[in-house]
């Protein structure tokens, strides 16, 4: 199935249009944003849901992978942890001597 | 920890001068400052503790944090994880690392919306806490990172915000904001030098800035929170289907 309903990449073109969200990438990122993308993976989600063309599967999941590859551009400022900090729980008395 | 204590003490030395001053000779003359003070000054907690409850049921910002935090290993629990004390200055409040507490400042949140972005900004900082190895202590550029993202998305630096506190400006403003920001907060806790602040901001502004997690977006509004929380939620059918 597709990664997204097709109900959210519409809902995202339609928010991504917005007058609002305009405003906001603009006091952000200094610029208007890009929504034809949005539209692009909503016309290939609806292509994949009626069943038809590979071809719409690849654009799609190649769109979402570009995206998440996008959000990982930068190398992390720290090293992720395998497993949450060990005193998280610890009750506040026993935290105290530290 | 100071706190309880001289909140019940100034209590109990209001409560003995009405016994002997406010209530035999005079009535009325000093019992209302008295109780206005003690009154007060009891409520402050109270508030705080009514605002965190409202805020961590009903704010999308919290939410998604707080399940977030949940899937890594850190459920939190607000009687542990959250201490509503008095402090100095203009905080708002602070993620202790040692106790693993979010301080909140109940004399200095007044307003539920403030409250709401406290408790966001402070469990950002707990959420990286979570995930990630940093050294709060040490290393300025990950403490400066930390606050990059918390002041990117907590909300600190909408537009309103800024107009309040004089800073106006429009074209990529939210970035010249967040910068200032997160110096502010690194010269609050830390004794480095400006110069060192900025220094560690610059280096790490454009990887910290662009780190989303866990909201995938940079939530300009309770709708953007909201959606944040949905594609939260979905995540696994996302990350299954690419």
């Amino acid at each position: 199935q597709p990664p997204r309903s097709c109900e959210d990449y519409w809902w995202e073109w339609k928010h991504c249009r917005g007058l609002r969200h305009a405003f906001h990438h603009y006091y952000a990122h200094g610029e208007l944003p890009a929504c034809g993308r949005w539209r692009e993976d909503y016309e290939a989600c609806r292509a994949w849901e009626k069943g038809r063309a590979a071809a719409a599967q690849e654009a799609l999941c190649k769109s979402e992978r570009a995206r998440v590859m996008e959000k990982q551009k930068y190398a992390p400022v720290w090293k992720l942890r395998k497993s949450p900090p060990p005193d998280w729980y610890l009750p506040l008395d026993q935290d105290k001597p530290n | 920890e100071a706190d309880s204590p001289s909140a019940t003490e100034e209590k109990a030395a209001g409560e003995e001068e009405e016994d002997d001053f406010g209530y035999r000779l005079f009535p009325d003359r000093n019992k209302k400052p008295q109780s206005f003070l003690v009154r007060s000054f009891f409520t402050f907690h109270n508030r705080c503790q009514v605002m965190l409850r409202m805020t961590l049921e009903t704010n999308p910002y919290a939410q998604l944090l707080l399940e977030a935090m949940k899937q890594s290993g850190c459920t939190v629990f607000n009687d542990r994880h959250f201490s509503c004390e008095n402090c100095d200055a203009c905080v708002g409040g602070g993620f202790d690392s040692a106790t693993s507490q979010i301080v909140l400042c109940q004399n200095n949140i007044r307003q539920q919306s403030h409250m709401n972005r406290v408790v966001t900004h402070e469990l950002i900082h707990a959420f990286d806490h979570c995930r990630a190895h940093v050294d709060w202590f040490k290393n300025v550029k990950h403490l400066a990172c930390s606050e990059i993202r918390a002041a990117n998305l907590s909300g600190d630096c909408t537009l309103m915000n800024e107009i309040a506190r004089f800073k106006f400006g429009l074209k990529r403003h939210h970035q010249t904001c967040v910068r200032d920001r997160a110096i502010r907060s690194i010269l609050a806790v830390r004794k480095v030098s400006r110069e060192m602040a900025e220094k560690a901001v610059d280096e790490v502004f454009d990887a910290c800035f662009n780190d989303l997690e866990p909201f995938g977006r940079i939530p300009h509004s309770r709708t953007d929170a909201k959606r944040a929380y949905r594609d939260f939620k979905n995540r696994d059918r996302y990350n299954a289907n690419l």
